[in-house]
């Protein structure tokens, strides 16, 4: 089995980010970068799955600018084999980059796609669902646990209220949940030597993708904070505002 | 023309969400149908949207639709929104529009709006990023708008004299990508956290007094029951438990945090809760920030007396 | 509870804008470093030093270990904590490739250790006696020991140990007395070693001790010295386990803090002998040591500043969350971070802490150009500096570390004394940090006779040069000036002193020994002051360019202006001492003490 595991380049999980003053967008200058936490899981999983033998190979892809190679090299510390970045210096929105994906997955000819369920930057959740759609694949979104047999998979699915569990067929998108796995330690010398690894590159007009928005962004604020209520002292004086000046039991 | 609605259900009748959603959708300004996805429990389902202005109430049947598989309803779903002319498709968030919508999106080719918080006319909405901290604001020109919306934002419709007329769907081809396996439930016995009017939270803290204090008092006011990252990391409460902006978004009237420090993570899921009441023991916890009732208290005394106070007297 | 999160990002400032990674570039032998390598691997070990060191500092406190039937059990987590780090290639971070190391640069590697330490400072301590006997093996051993030993030492798979101290040999290592007497190829070692540092232990498969003895033909004092290498197990030719040598712990010390690192006495040849290699040529291993002993006190400098920062760290936290008193005119009570005095000492800690950071690290690149760079001038350039420095950063960095922890003991109060919060671990920790690897006593001496007056402090002011170039700088922006004029007097100072003693310590020997401590530091002040001046125009800099990371230059330059204003003018309080000569002392007779 070939897995082909999609991994974004976001503002770390740790840097409250702050809006622009002129409200145009994000300021993202400098701030500290990271792999976007669910894509580690996506990528830990990729490379579990290969070292269990189930998969033969694991290849790490994202699509940004030259920065975004940063974690491509953390993916190939992780232990992907390859690694191949869509170029766009612009931020594409989650349709283009399905569709970026997608041609690289007509090229790879993966027989599993794994990527975090989200990014934690736009919170879109959407690319790993319009992939499997470009492609006709069956998908397993929110998986918090995978299991081949046979040639299909099990996943486990995180739904409101419970649990589903699917088989899906391959070549299937799997999106993934932090509870998937624990994403291991990076050793020092997977870093070094992915450090030393090629990086492929695609050119967007390369694989025929239209990258231009179809969004218009209007602007970007900060929402405005809930104000502090009352402290009360006691439990008693707590029941009491909730029945009489709330009213809310 | 028109707006539709995918209706999601609990196998008897529409969610509260979904009904938000319809009151949603008729902010953009066209007529509201909505599709119910299911097997025979459809019927009974459709007839739920009674009164919520949708006029006309799709019936998608049979056997890949009654597991709610992704793949062939989202095949349906596109082939009725081009049939129909329908102009948006719109649907509470949830995880299961979460799952379904961007893969009808794709297969109308227009790029999707996820959770949408406010829609401030047919074109301009509002979302959240960056884990709720950053509010975007976008213009949407899509030949189909595709959106799902964040119920707690929406008031429910104003009930009016209508019912849906109900119209039966050819079933599609399918696909045969996937097949439900198991479907596990936690205990339902409480309200769904999603819709719950009230929530009571717990996050380590009540690692201090266990969780069967917290379960009292959910029981004691009917309430859901919510937990904090750390809560579930510390293996206290279950995952789907989880409140926070990647995980549940909840907006109960009453919302009480129980040992929650307050996290953005954690706030950006809650912060829209109708009275938000904090307890917690250290008087500097971020959650007093976003409480309108603030109780400074050792759990180990504090949920006993609020057990307490509440017994009828 | 104590936290720890490795200051990463000050540790890139200091390697990436106040070194600079050209001065990297070009050294042989090296693996370059770019800042994208940089951050990946100081944010990996990082995520091991908090995640997984972190929360064992203090359960190794409370548990320490403990010794039955020659067996060293150590705290909970220990081992598998070493383990994990091993596996994560991280001690032969800086050891050339050849030996299975990552031949990454001393400075990048001093980061990292940095981090161990301040993540637990008991534990760090089995991978940095490790790297002594790596060198020494590295650089002295001949091809058939390295061929046996070095791999597995590079990676940690075996640990490594430094057994120099006797009862009657600490400071003067001249009275060794364990003797090693010619058996076929080998030695059999005789005698006994105290205060071995993981001396024994089960975390690692053998322990290679690097032992000095004296064979019977040596003579007396410190040229009668040679160094052997003395495993736990014997190891046969292919590589594999043998018989377990005749070298076992005896005795475990009851010590004032790092509870989870074990202080062992060794016995060699209670039986047989304990089988031993000589490394080197015989009556050469004082010589040996002392080719180690830069990097070995350079990493004890390293370990304050780990402690120191995690002090500050810890007393931070807790200063936003205590509430208690009033600011003048003020109604409510307020966390304690906003008294004046509070404020005062979590910025002595914080700015002392980044200052010895910056020198620990510049001296790291001083080692790198020294030992790599194919220019042969600038190689023994830079090993003056690495002389020069190696004192200060063991010395004062470790002194200012004592202070930092006991700072940290004060802002928390009551709660500071009380174990509850695992405070007063991080002062009883750091407190050897001053005494082992040569006394603060010993540098003090070794600083002023050695790397000062020797040369006629030519070293030192090629560096004060540099210094003077960051006051033009500084005083040429409005507003740093103040800073700028700060620095020059503390220059000045230093230079006075240094002149005194040049001409008095000619005359009278007892005048510099006297004056050591005081005047290293005096040094030591100015020199962080050097470094953090530089800080302030890199952080001016950076704001004016409008980075995204203001706050971190922000606080940076708040750290600074404290810095120079309210701990640098500290020099000047050394000057009269410095400057006072001997008499005083000396004219004490023995039955006035
Ligand atoms: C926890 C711990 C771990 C250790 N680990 C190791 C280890 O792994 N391997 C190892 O070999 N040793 C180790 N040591 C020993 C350590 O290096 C010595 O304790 C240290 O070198 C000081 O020697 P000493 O204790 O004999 O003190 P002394 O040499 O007796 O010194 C006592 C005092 O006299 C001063 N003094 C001594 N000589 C002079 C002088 N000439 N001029 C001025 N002042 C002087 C010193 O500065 C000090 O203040 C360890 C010690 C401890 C406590």
């Amino acid at each position: 089995m070939k897995v082909l595991a999609a991994v974004k380049r976001v503002v770390d999980y740790n840097v409250r980010v702050r809006v622009r003053a002129d409200g145009s967008g994000v300021d993202t200058a400098n701030t500290r970068m990271a792999m976007n936490p669910f894509d580690e899981t996506a990528i830990e999983e990729a490379v579990r799955l290969r070292e269990a033998g189930t998969a033969s190979e694991v290849v790490a892809v994202t699509v940004g600018d030259a920065g975004s190679e940063e974690v491509l090299r953390t993916a190939l510390a992780f232990g992907a084999d390859r690694a191949l970045r869509v170029e766009s210096d612009a931020p594409l929105e989650p349709l283009a980059v399905s569709k970026a994906l997608a041609a690289v997955a007509d090229r790879e000819q993966p027989d599993l796609v794994l990527m975090g369920k989200q990014a934690i930057d736009d919170d879109s959740n959407q690319v790993g669902q319009m992939l499997a759609c470009h492609l006709g694949w069956a998908q397993a979104t929110f998986a918090c646990a995978v299991t081949p047999a046979d040639d299909e998979l099990h996943v486990v699915r995180e739904v409101d209220g419970g649990q589903r569990t699917v088989a899906v067929a391959l070549p299937a998108v799997v999106t993934t949940e932090l509870e998937l796995n624990e994403p291991r330690y990076i050793k020092l010398p997977s870093i070094m030597k992915a450090k030393k690894q090629a990086i492929e590159r695609l050119g967007l007009a390369e694989i025929a993708v239209d990258g231009s928005p179809r969004l218009e962004l209007l602007g970007v604020s900060e929402p405005p904070p809930r104000e502090a209520g009352e402290q009360v002292d006691s439990a008693a004086a707590l029941v009491d505002r909730l029945k009489n000046e709330a009213q809310v039991i | 023309m028109g707006v539709l609605v995918f209706a999601e259900h609990d196998g008897a009748a529409v969610t509260e969400a979904t009904r938000r959603a319809v009151s949603a959708a008729s902010a953009l300004g066209a007529p509201v149908d909505a599709v119910v996805a299911g097997g025979d429990e459809a019927e009974d389902v459709a007839a739920s949207l009674a009164g919520t202005g949708v006029g006309r109430a799709w019936l998608c049947q049979g056997a890949p639709y009654a597991d709610q598989l992704p793949e062939p309803l989202a095949e349906r779903l596109v082939a009725l929104v081009r049939a129909e002319g329908y102009e948006a498709v719109v649907a509470a968030t949830s995880t299961q529009a979460r799952d379904l919508l961007p893969r009808v999106a794709a297969g109308l080719d227009v790029q999707m709006l996820t959770d949408v918080t406010a829609i401030e006319d047919t074109e301009t909405f509002v979302r959240p990023n960056y884990t709720g901290s950053v509010l975007a604001r976008l213009r949407c020109r899509e030949a189909v708008q595709v959106l799902t919306v964040r119920a707690t934002n929406f008031a429910p419709p104003a009930a009016d004299g209508t019912s849906p007329a109900v119209a039966r769907l050819e079933p599609g081809t399918d696909p045969g990508l996937s097949r439900l396996l198991e479907v596990q439930r936690t205990d339902s016995s409480r309200p769904e956290l999603a819709s719950a009017r009230v929530v009571v939270a717990g996050g380590r803290g009540v690692a201090d007094v266990g969780v069967g204090e917290l379960e009292a008092l959910a029981d004691r006011l009917g309430a859901a029951i919510g937990a904090s990252r750390g809560a579930v990391e510390a293996g206290l409460l279950p995952n789907d438990a989880q409140v926070g902006l990647t995980a549940k978004v909840v907006a109960p009237d009453l919302y009480i945090a129980a040992g929650i420090s307050g996290s953005i993570y954690h706030v950006s899921g809650m912060k829209d809760s109708g009275v938000i009441v904090a307890i917690n023991k250290d008087p500097e916890a971020p959650i007093f920030d976003v409480a309108d009732y603030g109780l400074v208290a050792d759990l180990r005394e504090a949920l006993p007396q609020l057990l307490e106070a509440l017994e009828p007297s | 509870m104590t936290t720890y999160r490795a200051p990463t990002r000050d540790l890139r400032f200091v390697i990436e804008e106040l070194i600079g990674l050209e001065r990297l570039a070009g050294l042989a032998d090296l693996e370059a470093v770019t800042p994208e390598l940089l951050e990946a691997v100081l944010a990996e070990a990082g995520r091991l030093a908090d995640e997984v060191w972190a929360p064992l500092n203090v359960t190794g406190d409370q548990q320490g270990c403990s010794l039955t039937d020659g067996a060293v059990a150590l705290p909970e987590g220990f081992a598998d904590a070493y383990r994990a780090f091993v596996e994560g290639g991280w001690n032969g971070i800086n050891a050339p490739p050849e030996h299975g190391g990552q031949g990454l640069p001393a400075v990048v590697a001093s980061a990292t250790q940095e981090m161990w330490h301040g993540a637990n400072m008991a534990l760090a301590l089995a991978p940095m006696l490790s790297a002594g006997a790596t060198t020494l093996l590295q650089r002295h051993g001949d091809a058939s020991l390295r061929e046996r030993f070095l791999g597995k030492l590079v990676s940690g798979e075996w640990t490594g140990t430094m057994d120099l101290s006797e009862p009657q040999a600490g400071s003067d290592l001249g009275q060794v007395a364990c003797r090693a007497v010619p058996d076929g190829d080998a030695y059999r070692l005789h005698g006994e070693k105290i205060y071995i540092t993981w001396g024994e232990h089960e975390a690692a498969e053998n322990i290679i001790h690097l032992v000095l003895a004296r064979t019977p033909d040596a003579p007396a004092g410190h040229r009668g010295i040679s160094l052997f290498l003395v495993p736990k197990y014997l190891v046969e030719a292919d590589g594999s386990l043998g018989a377990r040598n005749d070298v076992h712990c005896t005795a475990l010390e009851d010590k004032l803090g790092i509870h989870g690192s074990p202080t062992c006495t060794i016995a060699y040849g209670d039986r047989e002998g304990a089988v031993g290699y000589l490394v080197g040529e015989a009556h050469r291993g004082l010589k040996y040591m002392f080719t180690m002993m830069n990097e070995a006190r350079h990493k004890v400098g390293l370990q304050g500043v780990g402690v120191a920062e995690r002090a500050y760290q810890q007393a931070v936290a807790f200063a936003r969350e205590r509430i208690q008193g009033r600011r003048p005119g003020g109604e409510a009570a307020v966390p304690i971070l906003h008294h004046p005095d509070v404020r005062r000492m979590l910025m002595t800690m914080r700015a002392q802490t980044e200052a010895m950071r910056a020198l620990a690290l510049l001296a790291a690149a001083e080692m790198d150009v020294a030992e790599h760079s194919p220019d042969e001038t600038a190689r023994a350039a830079a090993q003056r500096r690495v002389d020069l420095l190696t004192p200060v950063v063991k010395a004062v960095a470790t002194d200012q570390a004592v202070e930092t922890a006991s700072l940290g003991i004060q802002v928390h109060g009551g709660m500071g004394y009380v174990e509850e919060l695992g405070v007063p671990q991080l002062l009883r920790d750091v407190r050897i940090a001053p005494i082992y690897e040569g006394t603060n006593g010993i540098q003090a001496q070794d600083f002023t006779l050695r790397k000062v007056l020797k040369d006629g402090g030519e070293t030192l002011e090629g560096v004060l040069a540099e210094a003077d170039g960051v006051v033009e700088a500084l005083r040429a922006d409005s507003a740093l000036a103040g800073l700028g004029d700060g620095l020059a007097e503390a220059l000045a100072a230093l230079r006075g002193s240094t002149q005194r003693l040049l001409r008095d310590g000619a005359d009278d020997a007892l005048v510099p020994l006297t004056a050591a401590t005081p005047y290293l530091a005096q040094a030591g002040l100015v020199l962080g002051g050097w470094l953090m001046g530089r800080a302030a125009l890199v952080a001016r800099q950076q704001g004016d360019a409008g980075s995204g990371d203001t706050a971190f230059y922000t606080a940076k330059l708040h750290t600074a202006r404290f810095y120079m204003r309210h701990v640098l003018p500290r020099a000047h309080g050394y000057t009269p001492a410095i400057r006072g000569g001997s008499d005083e002392l000396e004219a004490i007779d023995d039955e006035h003490w």
